[in-house]
């Protein structure tokens, strides 16, 4: 039953569960860029900007991730096959499979990022700008050296949260063919007819993977929120 | 963009609907039983029970559903001891597998609501009840269960939200929900934005009536959470 | 004095320690029908426990509660812990006392009537339409008779913890237990939740009041009882102790909480 093929997969689902952290670090980078993005225009507003904001945010919080991912998918090969013919590339051209999940992953995950930044945001203290202000701060200097800290600091927990969301989604990139762990696991039970075992194993694997997770972020919480009034505390 | 193209893609759709949602039904159904079950073992008192509802918790929570669903559809059918048993017409069907995956999923989640729910009763609207001599039971049915119930509300609705969203993958398990249908049109017709952008579409508007009933519901809940008219 | 009569409450040295820390060291307390008195001291002297563990949202250690001649039944668990014995008991003897709570507790979802029979429906069985025709009436007593439609939230503290009191009337009990009515309310709300105190003491309630308004104790109540460190200091008549012969502790206490009101 303990498939002893493992010694010949251990690595390779190994590998498969770095991939799936790179993967997911990429989406959620690119989730912090959209999401501060649409938290900006929701913020500033703008009606057009914040509509924008909104619409995208409802978008991708009311569709299938998988539909996003397969979208994303075969949907930018698509474009990039259509470019290339017009240079005069033949043939069927496909985005790397890394860049389309991190896409796919990033778009979903600014969605919410972009609730978590504008609640972080509005949890500055108005007082703490109105300082900044009346002691001729420029709104450059403002925003690097009072907001975007703040913002981080109250950030922390929902990020952690979106996180391990971002880790589980990445799951469905597999579908596009990227050896993440969900991948490895599915070629390795294929091969070894032992699909218990390596689902199993790419589960526990990724288990590890959200354990560690929290600790990192438990840790980042403690430190970013050191000097505010905890509840409780 | 053909508009009839569009049109059969739409029908096609929409013919792959009642599955998909009968899987999210009874995945909600069951998945709240479960998430009742492992909420009354959270809060029992019973340091067995507890540990065992919070492991549950901690493995379906913290890792992926393909997983999840792809260890009970074929996992389990690899093992012979499972094949012979009288499980076994039930967990060779896909549906059933599907549904039980997800519904063990969002047992898990649903179960973290309803304790978060419940422990957000202020506690001395419990010992007011307590005070007047209502019996365990009436304390439960008469002030726990309605101030938890509005509180799980706005969370709940995310996650029957997700569960939408997640019937998507039983596509993956060869059922014919609209994920899969769709796309099938991709494969055969060879376009790529459209069968996908309807059934996003479907999917998004089913979303949005969730989403409606739920703020429907909770505002008939909670006149006393609004301000007050006249 | 008819010394047959049995009191309306009897405490009788009553323990009760919370981890290591012993708040209640042996209290005892009786009160008789009409007596109003008033339970003082400093935090951590153990009065909102005395008072807890009287309805037994507390458990005691040891002790002995008796309501209008019924005395609650105790027993011991296994580790050695106190139990009542009966909770059925435990539910009767609360529904014939009213408690009102320092932070009011009104139930949220509901609207002040429906606060008000909620407990007369469903713990004492009585009629609905008796309990709301005497719900109205309570409402109008304590001053707030149009608000019986409004939710908790849509009213002033005052006006909730005055809805909280015509709740403890509406089961009509034996005695009424206050446990601090107005350290959570603003000072100009003080007055007319201690107006409809007053009122019910001069009706001839029974009632069990722990409260930091010297005001009340001295004008209101029967009799002051005094506890410092889970023990009782000094007991009396509200002239003997504000006045009289007082202990040090006491006149140390009052002279604090004079500073605290300046």
């Amino acid at each position: 039953m303990i498939g002893f093929g493992q010694k010949g997969w251990g690595p390779a689902l190994l590998e498969g569960a770095v991939m799936t952290l790179l993967v997911s670090l990429a989406g959620l980078l690119v989730g912090a860029a959209l999401g501060s993005l649409v938290a900006w225009a929701k913020l500033s507003g703008h009606k057009i900007a914040a509509a924008v904001g909104d619409t995208y945010a409802a978008i991708f919080r009311g569709v299938p991730e998988l539909l996003v991912v397969y979208f994303v998918y075969f949907g930018s090969s698509a474009l990039l096959t259509g470019a290339a013919n017009l240079v005069g590339v033949e043939g069927f051209v496909g985005v790397p499979s890394f860049a389309a999940g991190a896409l796919a992953v990033g778009v979903i995950s600014g969605a919410y990022q972009a609730e978590v930044y504008r609640g972080a945001y509005l949890a500055i203290a108005r007082g703490e700008l109105e300082a900044a202000r009346s002691v001729g701060m420029s709104n450059m200097l403002m925003f690097r050296r009072v907001i975007a800290p703040q913002v981080m600091r109250f950030a922390v927990p929902g990020l952690g949260n979106l996180w391990q969301v971002a880790l589980k989604d990445s799951s469905l990139i597999a579908v596009t063919g990227l050896s993440e762990l969900m991948r490895v696991s599915q070629v390795a039970a294929g091969s070894t007819r032992q699909p218990f075992v390596f689902y199993l194993a790419g589960g526990v694997l990724y288990l590890v993977l959200t354990t560690l997770s929290n600790r990192v972020f438990d840790a980042a919480e403690v430190r970013a929120t050191r000097g505010l009034r905890r509840i409780g505390t | 963009m053909d508009p009839v193209f569009i049109a059969s893609t739409f029908w096609r759709l929409l013919g792959a609907l009642p599955l998909t949602l009968e899987v999210w039904a009874l995945s909600i159904f069951f998945g709240g039983f479960i998430a009742m079950g492992v909420t009354w073992m959270r809060v029992s008192g019973s340091k067995p029970l507890e540990l065992l509802a919070r492991g549950y918790i901690f493995v379906f929570r913290g890792s992926p559903l393909l997983v999840q669903l792809f260890v009970i559809y074929y996992g389990l059918s690899s093992f012979p001891f499972i094949r012979h048993s009288f499980l076994w017409p039930f967990l060779r069907d896909a549906f059933s597998c599907a549904v039980l995956s997800l519904a063990l999923c969002t047992g898990a989640y649903t179960s973290e609501i309803f304790r978060g729910a419940l422990a957000a009763v202020p506690h001395g609207q419990i010992e007011a009840a307590r005070a007047c001599g209502m019996s365990r039971f009436a304390l439960f049915r008469r002030v726990i269960i309605p101030i938890a119930l509005r509180q799980a509300l706005p969370a709940y609705s995310t996650e029957v939200i997700s569960m939408t969203k997640a019937t998507a993958l039983v596509s993956l398990v060869t059922l014919w929900d609209m994920m899969s249908v769709a796309l099938k049109i991709r494969n055969d017709t060879l376009v790529t934005y459209t069968p996908l952008l309807v059934a996003g579409a479907i999917y998004f508007v089913v979303n949005f009536i969730i989403a409606r009933v739920f703020m429907t519901l909770e505002y008939h809940l909670s006149p006393h959470l609004r301000r007050r008219a006249g | 004095m008819t010394e047959t009569q049995p009191s309306a409450i009897t405490v009788a040295n009553m323990h009760k320690r919370f981890g290591k820390l012993e708040v209640l060291k042996g209290v005892s307390l009786t009160a008789k029908d009409g007596d109003v008195i008033s339970i003082l001291g400093s935090s951590g002297s153990g009065k909102s426990t005395l008072l807890r563990c009287i309805n037994l949202l507390e458990t005691p250690d040891d002790g002995v509660v008796t309501v209008a001649g019924e005395t609650i039944r105790m027993r011991k668990r296994r580790d050695g812990t106190a139990e009542p014995a009966d909770h059925k008991q435990v539910d009767r003897i609360r529904s014939q006392l009213g408690m009102v709570f320092q932070n009011f507790n009104l139930w949220s979802h509901m609207t002040v009537l429906e606060n008000l029979i909620e407990a007369p429906v469903h713990v004492q069985k009585r009629p609905r339409a008796e309990c709301i025709d005497e719900a109205h009436a309570l409402l109008k007593k304590v001053g707030i008779g149009d608000k019986a439609d409004y939710y908790p939230a849509h009213m002033s503290g005052g006006q909730q913890q005055r809805a909280a009191i015509a709740r403890a009337l509406a089961m009509r009990p034996k005695v009424m237990l206050f446990d601090e009515p107005t350290s959570a309310l603003d000072p100009e709300l003080v007055g007319e939740v201690l107006r409809v105190m007053r009122a019910l003491a001069e009706e001839g309630r029974t009632m069990l009041v722990v409260t930091h308004e010297m005001s009340f104790a001295r004008d209101v109540s029967s009799r002051v009882m005094f506890l410092h460190k889970g023990l009782v200091e000094a007991e009396g008549p509200p002239a003997q102790l504000f006045n009289g012969e007082a202990t040090e502790r006491f006149r140390q206490f009052i002279s604090g909480q004079a500073q605290k009101a300046d």
